[in-house]
């Protein structure tokens, strides 16, 4: 079972025992074909693909008990969202373009700038940004303005949260799934409670949907 | 002498249907890709940024040597219609004539209602506007799911939707040939999960939009000249977690 762009989420089986191992996806052997995947290349690298908003509401249904939440998936490409209402799905959304590389470019920066988020502040105010790649321009101009490298860097994270925010209609209670999840200035960044889920909500879905099966 | 080739936007009166049937016109439904070139041949004419029904409409017209066109212009259609047919009328050398579709007789909604792929229910409801006769009738079946709005310019979207999936808004009013009644286009089933489909740049995405947000089960999507893989999960995910499909993609 796999889940995943360029990092794969491998679960050899569903046991409390045996946690998912990360690893790249070219580290994957060329023949490698999952059980069960989702992701961009769940269709090319598993017998059965299952749809990523599927994956995020089956996760999110055992792992939440409120029977009305916001579950939140911000991915390294895209970010996603499904909305519950008395335990009944009620909206969605998957913003595949302009919500583009955010977790991607988030995950750059710090390498490009060598930062620890666990030590950035969140800062008073965030850019205006609408998209991973878009925004970046706008951390070179804070930067050539006098900010500090680490401030412009945390502004544009901020931007970042408040857009995927607003994406997913503004929740009093966000529940966040994905690799941000350990990021804590990301999590910091939102106007809203945020109950961070970890990074397997969607394989916690697909062993859902084994279940069903 | 050879059938004239009359080209229609939108849904023209009945008495103009009967007209051009009875002249025994070959009629061909503008609205509907019918060139194979790309979109951004009628962009000297018409923004990128625009109805991708009425892009395809310009590109239809100027390549298919019409002899007349008859573009509906009123409460029935829109006002980008409106000026598409002066567009038209500008860069064509052929008769462009407006119709303003009152027409309040129903002839009834049976595909809409029955169980049909509904790939092949829009197919019919759209190739009903060159005829003057109602459908015959057809047995009703229970909604699994409900599509409202206007016949997408992708119809490879219908595909993911169950046979038994009932037909609303726009489309709906097109098979009971009254384009324009409003009464008609806002009636929803709330107990149906129903995707209300709005067309990019479309004055009916407000309506899209405002009955979604009303509808207790619904989802509403904006898709322009393709749908990408975003809006195909987001019908497939809909679909399936409200029960209206099941999982391996048979039919509820």
């Amino acid at each position: 079972m796999a889940h995943r762009t360029a990092k794969s989420w491998i679960l050899r089986r569903p046991t409390a025992d045996q946690p998912p191992r990360v690893l790249p996806t070219r580290d994957l052997d060329r023949g490698f074909r999952a059980d069960l995947a989702t992701g961009h290349n769940a269709a090319n690298r598993s017998r059965r693909s299952v749809n990523e908003l599927i994956a995020l509401a089956r996760g999110g249904e055992p792992l939440i008990t409120d029977p009305d939440f916001v579950l939140l998936d911000c991915g390294s490409r895209d970010i996603k969202f499904i909305r519950y209402e008395n335990s009944r799905i009620a909206d969605m959304g998957w913003n595949a373009e302009c919500g583009a590389s955010m977790g991607f470019t988030i995950e750059l920066l710090s390498t490009y700038y060598d930062l620890d988020y666990a030590t950035v502040p969140v800062p008073d105010r965030g850019f205006s940004v609408t998209c991973g790649v878009l925004g970046m321009s706008r951390i070179f101009d804070a930067v050539i303005a006098g900010a500090s490298e680490t401030e412009a860097v945390s502004r544009f994270v901020r931007g970042i949260a408040m857009n995927a925010y607003r994406f997913a209609g503004s929740p009093e209670t966000l529940y966040l799934s994905g690799g941000l999840c350990d990021n804590p200035l990301f999590i910091g960044s939102f106007p809203c409670k945020v109950i961070p889920l970890g990074r397997f909500v969607l394989l916690t879905g697909l062993l859902e949907i084994i279940k069903q099966k | 002498m050879p059938a004239k080739k009359i080209g229609i936007v939108g849904i023209p009166p009945l008495a103009v249907i009967k007209k051009l049937k009875d002249r025994e016109c070959n009629i061909v439904d503008l609205d509907e890709p019918q060139i194979h070139l790309g979109m951004d041949v009628g962009s000297l004419y018409l923004p990128k940024v625009y109805c991708a029904i009425l892009r395809t409409v310009v590109v239809n017209a100027l390549y298919l040597d019409l002899d007349e066109i008859y573009i509906d212009v009123g409460p029935g259609k829109c006002d980008c219609a409106l000026h598409v047919a002066t567009i038209l009328e500008d860069i064509l050398k052929i008769p462009v004539n407006r119709t303003r579709n009152l027409d309040s007789e129903p002839f009834g909604t049976p595909i809409s209602r029955t169980r049909m792929p509904l790939f092949e229910k829009f197919m019919a409801i759209t190739r009903g506007v060159m005829s003057d006769s109602p459908h015959p009738p057809m047995e009703p079946c229970r909604p699994a799911a409900g599509f409202w709005g206007v016949p997408p310019r992708d119809f490879s979207i219908l595909s993911l939707f169950p046979d038994t999936t009932h037909v609303y808004g726009w489309t709906r009013c097109m098979e009971n040939k009254t384009p324009a009644d409003l009464g008609l286009e806002t009636y929803v089933n709330s107990a149906v999960p129903t995707v209300f489909f709005a067309q990019s740049f479309c004055a009916k995405t407000a309506l899209a939009h405002h009955l979604a947000r009303l509808h207790p089960h619904s989802l509403y999507l904006d898709c322009d000249l393709a749908a990408g893989n975003s809006a195909r999960a987001k019908i497939e995910a809909f679909l399936e977690l409200s029960g209206a499909k099941r999982p391996d993609g048979d039919q509820v």
